[in-house]
């Protein structure tokens, strides 16, 4: 695991509505440390996506650095592994060859990649499905191929775009609480895209609130780990937690 | 027979009744046609110059199988058109990725092909037996062009078809440029492709037969325009029907399944 630098970033696009430039994100620093999960939350348009593609080398900053360990990055790289929203697995892969891909580009023969995938299929509860196509697998399944996907192929920092936002509020309980598990076990350092406060709280060490392309406040988490819903929904800790940052997203 | 004639179809038919079924739709007219054909010249009493009956046909039916010569002009048009679509789709396919990876390529290069396909086909006559003298050359080179721009064009749709973020995940899974054709863009594009070489067989199908009335002594098309000549109907009539029925075998035996298998296999990128 390494630690994850966010230096002055910045963001501006040419919007040809407004006929000038607009400022998407505005000096943003932040350091994530080895083994530390922290939440970017805010409200649509705030400009956490933009933060997420940046640093994933999807999009480039205007100006600022993104630092994982001691190296400035850019552009994507194995290092960071990426969860998306959409689960973004390859439809014409088998499960198992999706989760294999990154192990492939490394030029890791098929039985050697085969007995890795396997692993996280099983760490995932997906051995079953391995040998389905993404299109048969409902929405919670196909998640948890995309991160462990992600994990499959050891990167230093996990990047994680609102990825329970498109399946069903039970699933995504579930999926948290898997992601937990996970990562209590492994300790990534992890960069987590929300618009979902209480996702937040329950999954970070850390709540980066953002608003209008800044960094409004960052909260510590204090709830001791292992976190599960049905301890924490009456949790005070967790609630007030909860309504203190809900009431910066809502004011941002 | 009955499963190769049943029209297209996205969907999964509930089975073989409704295959049948629709087979029938379709053979019932040319069953109807071939009936008629002997009554209307009967009925008209026709001059075989004219058009001929259906015996006559037969006859040519079984002099030309015999003495081996529609099997020569039918191995002649379908080794032009499997070459020339064979060379097509090698080039095009790579120019579609990269018109589709490369905005600056598209931008040039699609003009050209609204120009060039446009142009496609027998009115290349002329040039190629120019460039490439009477026979093969020419011939292939109609094909090629028939088939290059569509599939081409095709590529290029598919590729830019792609969700981004496919391409996004492959390229933080550590995909470099080989493997994000191999493992993304042809994958993804593939459906499109497929249709694409279907469509432009078409064209070229009908553009050999024109061609090869001009450009060449062996093939369907020169069949038919040398009996002519001679006012043979009944050859003329028998590469019509031979033609035809050929074109219909490749696109449903061949082109048809794999256009279909591609879609149900492949062609899940659009939906996913």
């Amino acid at each position: 695991m390494k630690s994850l630098t966010l230096r002055n970033l910045h963001k501006t696009y040419f919007d040809p509505a407004v006929g000038t430039r607009v400022t998407a994100i505005q000096d943003v620093s932040l350091e994530i440390g080895a083994g530390e999960f922290v939440a970017v939350v805010g409200p649509s348009g705030c400009g956490k996506s933009t933060i997420l593609n940046m640093v994933a080398g999807f999009l480039p900053a205007t100006r600022g650095d993104i630092i994982v360990g001691d190296r400035s990055v850019k552009g994507p790289g194995r290092d960071r592994g990426v969860v998306f929203q959409n689960f973004a697995l390859l439809p014409w892969k088998t499960v198992i060859d999706n989760v294999g891909f990154g192990l492939k580009m490394r030029g890791i023969p098929k039985p050697e990649r085969d007995r890795i995938a396997m692993e996280f299929l099983e760490l995932a509860g997906l051995s079953q499905a391995a040998e389905r196509y993404p299109n048969e697998l409902s929405g919670g399944m196909q998640q948890r191929a995309g991160v462990v996907r992600a994990l499959a192929n050891e990167p230093d920092v996990l990047l994680m775009d609102e990825p329970f936002a498109s399946v069903d509020a039970q699933t995504r309980m579930t999926l948290q609480e898997e992601l937990m598990r996970i990562w209590g076990e492994r300790r990534h350092t992890v960069l987590f895209i929300t618009h979902d406060v209480g996702e937040a709280v329950f999954l970070a060490d850390r709540v980066v609130v953002l608003s209008k392309g800044h960094v409004l406040r960052e909260i510590p988490i204090t709830i001791p780990r292992p976190r599960r819903w049905d301890a924490l929904t009456e949790d005070g800790e967790f609630k007030r937690l909860s309504a203190e940052v809900l009431q910066m997203v809502r004011a941002a | 027979m009955s499963h190769s004639v049943a029209p297209i179809e996205m969907g999964q038919g509930p089975g073989a009744a409704r295959h049948i079924r629709q087979a029938a739709i379709f053979v019932a007219p040319l069953v109807v046609l071939f009936l008629s054909w002997p009554l209307l010249v009967w009925a008209f009493g026709v001059d075989a110059r004219v058009f001929p009956g259906v015996k006559a046909v037969f006859a040519a039916a079984v002099e030309s199988v015999s003495d081996g010569s529609l099997l020569a002009h039918v191995a002649a048009s379908l080794g032009r058109v499997a070459a020339g679509t064979l060379l097509a789709v090698v080039v095009a396919v790579p120019l579609g990725v990269a018109m589709g990876v490369n905005a600056g390529i598209s931008a040039f290069l699609t003009p050209l092909f609204r120009f060039f396909s446009v142009l496609a086909g027998i009115a290349w006559i002329p040039i190629a037996t120019l460039w490439f003298g009477y026979g093969f050359g020419a011939i292939t080179f109609v094909i090629f062009n028939a088939v290059f721009f569509i599939v081409a064009y095709n590529t290029l749709l598919g590729v830019t078809a792609i969700p981004m973020r496919l391409r996004h995940a492959a390229a933080s899974l550590g995909a470099g440029r080989l493997a994000m054709v191999t493992e993304v863009l042809l994958p993804g594009a593939l459906p499109n492709i497929v249709t694409g070489i279907r469509t432009g067989l078409g064209f070229a199908w009908r553009g050999l037969i024109a061609a090869e009335m001009i450009a060449t002594n062996v093939g369907l098309g020169y069949m038919l325009f040398v009996a002519r000549d001679f006012y043979r109907t009944e050859v003329i009539v028998l590469g019509m029907i031979v033609i035809g029925i050929l074109w219909l075998l490749i696109d449903r035996l061949i082109l048809a399944p794999l256009e279909r298998a591609t879609i149900e296999r492949w062609g899940l990128v659009q939906r996913a």
